[in-house]
């Protein structure tokens, strides 16, 4: 936390809190959980999937652990959504990962960076456009999950409200975006996150909560000059949380 | 001069004793019995085509081979021991009305030697005399042969088996069972002759029976022989037999139930056929016992075809239910393997294409959810926690036997129901719940628009998206290493 001499590069910067360290735990979690319950399901007749389901005790057992990870993924995006609706609104959150037309902006500004038509990357806030982009896949589509998931695990209390043809739909949206979710997620954001140059072995810091100063400036440079007078000002002041304080108030 | 006597007698006497000693000598001393008399009768009758004629047209051959006569059991009888009333100077001049009625006379003639007694050893002789006293002629030649016959129990026969089989067994008789029940020994010839059966002899089937040997052997009933003849059959087909004592027939036998079929009561007895030959065959014979399930097949739409129009193509009892290890349809095997069943045909699409019908329909069912679950279910071996529940298959909603069309009314009608045979399984369901099921149809702007909307957004999306993810990927690679 201290990180007021800045010739050391390995210094260690607070990024995130607990909640949301447990919260992407949480996410890592169900998400392998249900992808490897769910994906033998979409996918029943390869033998690989057949092997998977004999290993979990039958398509039953399969079909229990996918509903139980359901309800667990569904009660993290929930509370995830009122406790940030919460913050944001009483407790001075900063909403960071909100949409912006910057965003929009940076992506095009790295594709001109990429194809050597501008000579620096795009400078990011505190998430950039990537992470903005996997976070509403995960927060949109997951309910798109939950929704088609209530559908088909509960057909005939669906079918008293909906169209029969709302069963075979469900069906279609839960499967085509759990494939377009998954394939995201293993492609660009464990490119992003874990294979990428730029934090290759892997960005730790949604696990440690810290993030090395060189990384933070390369990574996310508005955020780091965002702060750096917040840093002045910290140093003006009694040595302490505040810094770390400030970033979990920022929630997302 | 007594020397030479001796001699003379001594030579005499080994002329009378070698021939018994050399090869041959058997022929040799029957030839020396061949008589004048003998010779005199074979001048006329051993030209071939010599025939005696009846009054009702049928004759006997009159031809008469010394050679075999010779060797035969009586060749060393003059012919006039049987044919007493003929010599060389006489030849009455004798008619007949049949053939039979002059066998029956000649036969009168061997039972001058042959007594009642001497010949009762044998228990078909047994069969025979209770016959005769029951007014019914004995023809000794019918078995024996006339001229040819052998020494009974020498092994070897004048005559093939076949003929002295059916030397008895063409004629009508009865067999009787301890509970008074009676079968016809009647054997049509021509039956075999036209079975697959027709090379092999009747001791093949009827081991311990041979010209020689007649078994007696006593039956409580007509269904225990004919349970009894299935073990015939399993001598050579094991394979079927293996197969049937798996099934339900079996296992009803097999608690002793003995209207359980059998091998003969599908098949036939001597009639024996291929079964594929006339598929029709096949429903008529089961419909013997299983008169319902025939009543309602018959109107449904496989049975309708095949009874109306004689179609090769349509389901028969034995396509689903198999030929021999027919499984009870309570079981959940049997259930479960229904889809199976009925894609032998329905994914054919030689056989669908004749009648415009879609192979979809396996295809869609096995990709829904209860086709995925139940062919998922089939492959656990083992389950920790029962019976696995019973999903939908193809007759849940068509039906078993009495099958419709699924067009037109039939297909309303079958609408109608589907509700009914949703909530069997999912009670609460409300109207809309069946549309949740295409009807085995692929979703499109016609059929099921939403689904196929759906399908073909994600279908485009989904490849646009992760090539152009891979593209930004790779693009950030290569701005990576440029940069270095």
């Amino acid at each position: 936390m201290e990180y007021s001499d800045q010739s050391n590069t390995d210094e260690q910067i607070r990024r995130f809190g607990i909640y949301r360290i447990i919260e992407h735990l949480a996410l890592i979690a169900l998400f392998v959980v249900l992808s490897v319950t769910g994906l033998p399901q979409k996918f029943y007749y390869l033998g690989i999937s057949q092997s998977v389901i004999v290993i979990l005790g039958g398509i039953d057992n399969l079909r229990l652990f996918h509903h139980l990870a359901g309800v667990l993924f569904a009660v993290l995006v929930i509370q995830h959504i009122i406790a940030n609706f919460i913050g944001v609104a009483f407790l001075r959150w900063e909403p960071a990962m909100l949409v912006t037309l910057k965003d929009a902006q940076d992506a095009f500004q790295n594709v001109r960076y990429y194809l050597g038509l501008d000579d620096r990357p795009a400078q990011c806030g505190r998430y950039t456009y990537k992470e903005k982009c996997i976070y509403w896949l995960i927060i949109i589509g997951g309910f798109q999950m939950i929704i088609s998931g209530l559908v088909l695990w509960f057909p005939v209390t669906a079918t008293q409200y909906l169209p029969g043809m709302f069963i075979p739909v469900s069906k279609m949206v839960h499967t085509s975006e759990a494939m377009l979710i998954f394939l995201l997620v293993v492609t660009w954001h464990i490119y992003d996150s874990v294979l990428s140059p730029d934090v290759f072995p892997l960005n730790k810091s949604i696990f440690t909560g810290n993030i090395g100063r060189k990384q933070m400036k390369r990574l996310h440079p508005l955020e780091m000059e965002e702060k750096s007078e917040a840093v002045t000002a910290a140093l003006s002041g009694p040595p302490g949380h505040e810094m770390a304080e400030d970033y979990e108030r920022m929630g997302t | 001069m007594r020397a030479v006597i001796r001699i003379i007698c001594i030579a005499l006497l080994l002329c009378l004793v070698l021939p018994a000693w050399i090869p041959g000598a058997e022929v040799f001393a029957q030839d020396r019995t061949e008589t004048t008399t003998s010779k005199y009768c074979i001048d006329c009758h051993g030209n071939k085509g010599t025939v005696k004629k009846f009054a009702d047209g049928s004759f006997v051959l009159a031809y008469i081979d010394s050679h075999a006569f010779n060797k035969s059991v009586h060749g060393t009888l003059d012919c006039t021991a049987c044919h007493q009333e003929f010599s060389t100077g006489s030849h009455p001049e004798r008619s007949f009305r049949s053939k039979s009625q002059y066998q029956i006379m000649a036969s009168r003639r061997c039972r001058d030697c042959h007594s009642d007694t001497a010949i009762s050893s044998r228990s078909i002789h047994v069969a025979l005399l209770r016959k005769e006293k029951a007014g019914e002629a004995i023809i000794c030649m019918n078995c024996h042969s006339a001229h040819m016959m052998s020494r009974a129990g020498a092994g070897t026969v004048a005559i093939s088996e076949e003929k002295n089989c059916m030397g008895c067994h063409s004629r009508e008789g009865m067999k009787n069972f301890i509970n008074g029940e009676m079968i016809s020994t009647r054997v049509d010839a021509a039956e075999i002759l036209a079975s697959p059966h027709k090379d092999i002899g009747c001791s093949d089937c009827h081991s311990g029976f041979s010209a020689g040997d007649h078994p007696k052997n006593r039956f409580g009933s007509k269904r225990e022989y004919r349970h009894a003849s299935a073990e015939i059959c399993r001598r050579c087909h094991y394979d079927k037999y293996s197969k049937m004592a798996e099934g339900i027939h079996y296992k009803m036998l097999s608690v002793g139930r003995l209207d359980a079929p059998t091998c003969v009561d599908c098949h036939g007895i001597h009639a024996v056929s291929s079964p594929e030959r006339n598929r029709l065959s096949i429903v008529k014979k089961c419909a013997e016992c299983h008169r319902a399930v025939y009543t309602a097949y018959a109107q449904s739409v496989h049975g309708g075809a095949l009874l109306n129009e004689n179609n090769r193509d349509v389901a028969i009892c034995t396509d689903c239910h198999s030929s021999h290890s027919m499984q009870a349809t309570s079981s959940n095997d049997f259930h479960d393997e229904i889809p199976d069943k009925c894609s032998n045909c329905h994914s054919n699409q030689v056989v669908m294409g004749k009648y415009g019908l879609s192979t979809d329909v396996v295809k869609t069912y096995l990709s829904d959810f209860h086709g995925m679950t139940l062919s998922l279910y089939r492959k656990e071996t083992w389950r920790h926690y029962g019976p696995p529940p019973a999903m939908a298959v193809c007759t849940d909603c068509h039906g078993t036997h009495d099958i419709a069309r699924v067009s037109g009314s039939d297909m309303r009608q079958m609408k109608s129901k589907l509700l009914k045979r949703c909530s069997s399984c999912h009670p609460g369901a409300s109207e809309n719940f069946p549309d949740a099921w295409l009807s085995h149809y692929r979703p499109s702007f016609t059929v099921a628009p939403m689904v196929f909307i759906t399908e073909q957004f994600y279908r485009i999306m989904l490849p646009i998206t992760i090539v152009g993810i891979l593209f930004l990927v790779l693009l950030d690679i290569w701005r990576y290493c440029k940069n270095r």
